[in-house]
């Protein structure tokens, strides 16, 4: 499958990434509806953090771009290093979903290579609700036009 | 001809439940009573819209229809809202104030455990079950063993509850019916694990079924849910993180992200009930309190039960041979990461129970928040 093709990480490539994602709404609705503000954090080696807006309200998803955190208030933040998503991002595209390596509960569950933030433990807790729904998103980078329905 | 009362009861026609027997002789007259059409209370005119997801209970909520008491004013099954007899019987529920179930997030955990029920037969492709080493399968049996057993119980206790609690709190027993078949499933699909790939089920152990016991028996809602809800499904949440991160075959990694977000749910109406009811009534933080310093042992299980920590660890290292080793490093990151937001959680329900754990100081050394000195 071709990757997406604007470069990662950008806002177009969040943006072509959710219109994958949202391509196939009746598999969107069999995942079930979602409600969450999810700050997706790269820290490249050098420079400041970037971080993307993505919200899920019911069985929408909206790509908001490169936000800023304090205005974008997300429920959930997940950060880790520019060369950690893109390893992850080239296993989706290779594989045409997640490995077992590099599904987001794996890159997270230890704190490393990924972390979680959250405001409060509603906030994290949200991260695992719709773990099944979000990694079906990222999975549609491997995916164009149709989105496992992760089920 | 009509029957008198003396007839029917000579022919046998007594009616133990009010029925208006005349009723059946005037309505085949064509004669109807009309009282509920003519002298209905209720909000005529009412017209609930749908919201983009479809009708949700929170679309329903409305007028006097969306006001749900602090306390019942009756123990009936009559829809709240409705016109009600003066006459019904008592059905004897004994839930009768809202603090003791509600919680703010209740109507829209209830329409998303709807839209994301997913079926143990269907969705997991359990034709791609790949060979394992032997000691791995049963390292996957054993833990699908275990989460078979315990998943159960989370339906039992609410299913105890649920005929007790007050049909005013309709929503609250809706949710919980959710929960009911989640578990159902959750018991299915881990059962199914054990015997779809030749390893079959392991062993039940006696520690395990007594903290079963300590759910099931608990002498209040308040108890059992924050025992359940707060604590147990928590830490179970811990371990379909932790079966996630080390399914041996994509079959199982399927299996534990369907169920760590149903879990997830269950716990988001655990943390956000116990915050409503101290919300209300802060002095009853201290039964809380004891509660969880009786209940807090369950953690210590999940470290202290072989048939837990050794196929987890068995699973983690790939192998018996490595187990010791990298099982080890992998309890704990389960160790932290169980009581840190076992912690976060009381915390946001307005409950702190940094520096008083029932814990051995061995289980919550390193855990931020967790040491008595934290309280400092």
């Amino acid at each position: 499958m071709a990757p997406i093709a604007s470069p990662f990480h950008s806002a177009r490539w969040f943006a072509e990434l959710v219109a994958r994602a949202s391509a196939d709404q009746s598999a969107m609705e069999r995942l079930g509806i979602a409600e969450i503000r999810l700050g997706l954090e790269i820290v490249d080696a050098n420079g400041p953090p970037h971080m993307y807006g993505i919200v899920l309200d019911g069985y929408d998803i909206e790509s908001l771009g490169e936000v800023m955190e304090k205005e974008f208030a997300p429920e959930v933040v997940v950060s880790g290093p520019a060369d950690a998503w893109q390893e992850m991002i080239s296993s989706i595209e290779a594989n045409g979903s997640a490995d077992a390596a590099h599904t987001l509960n794996s890159l997270t569950i230890t704190g490393l290579p990924f972390s979680v933030r959250a405001g409060d433990a509603m906030g994290h807790d949200k991260f695992f609700r719709y773990m099944g729904t979000l990694q079906a998103i990222f999975d549609a980078a491997g995916t164009p036009a149709t989105v496992s329905t992760g089920r | 001809m009509c029957l008198n009362d003396s007839d029917r009861q000579s022919k046998g026609y007594v009616m133990a439940l009010g029925l208006d027997l005349d009723y059946l002789e005037r309505s085949a007259r064509g004669e109807f009573d009309l009282g509920w059409l003519r002298n209905g209370h209720s909000e005529w005119g009412v017209h609930a819209k749908p919201s983009k997801t479809g009708l949700t209970m929170r679309d329903i909520a409305i007028g006097s229809y969306g006001e749900v008491p602090d306390h019942a004013p009756r123990r009936t099954m009559a829809p709240r809202g409705s016109d009600v007899d003066p006459d019904v019987p008592d059905l004897g529920y004994t839930i009768n104030d809202k603090a003791e179930v509600w919680s703010d997030n209740l109507l829209d955990l209830y329409e998303e455990a709807v839209s994301r029920q997913w079926s143990a037969t269907r969705d997991i492709p359990w034709g791609d079950l790949p060979e394992l080493d032997p000691d791995i399968e049963h390292a996957m049996c054993q833990l699908a063993t275990v989460l078979s057993e315990v998943e159960m119980v989370a339906a039992d206790f609410p299913a105890k509850w649920l005929w007790r609690i007050n049909h005013d709190f309709v929503e609250a027993k809706m949710f919980l019916c959710t929960q009911v078949m989640d578990e159902a499933r959750h018991t299915e699909v881990f059962r199914k694990r054990a015997l779809a790939n030749g390893g079959g089920l392991g062993r039940s152990s006696a520690v395990v079924e007594r903290f079963l016991q300590l759910i099931l028996d608990a002498e209040s809602y308040d108890e059992g849910s924050a025992l359940m809800h707060l604590l147990g499904e928590g830490i179970v949440l811990s371990l379909f993180r932790a079966g996630e991160f080390l399914s041996p075959s994509p079959v199982e990694k399927k299996i534990f992200r369907l169920c760590m977000q149903d879990e997830a749910r269950h716990v988001a109406y655990g943390t956000m009930h116990l915050r409503y009811r101290l919300d209300r009534d802060p002095s009853i933080a201290e039964d809380f309190h004891a509660y969880l310093d009786k209940g807090e042992e369950i953690i210590a299980m999940i470290f202290a039960t072989p048939e837990i920590v050794e196929p987890t660890a068995i699973l983690a290292a790939g192998g018996v041979e490595q187990a010791s080793e990298l099982g080890t490093a992998a309890g704990e990151v389960m160790r932290h990461q169980i009581i840190g937001e076992y912690l976060k959680r009381c915390q946001h329900a307005g409950l702190d129970r940094r520096g008083r754990l029932h814990l051995p100081e061995v289980l919550i050394q390193g855990v931020p928040g967790a040491m008595p000195e934290a309280m400092a």
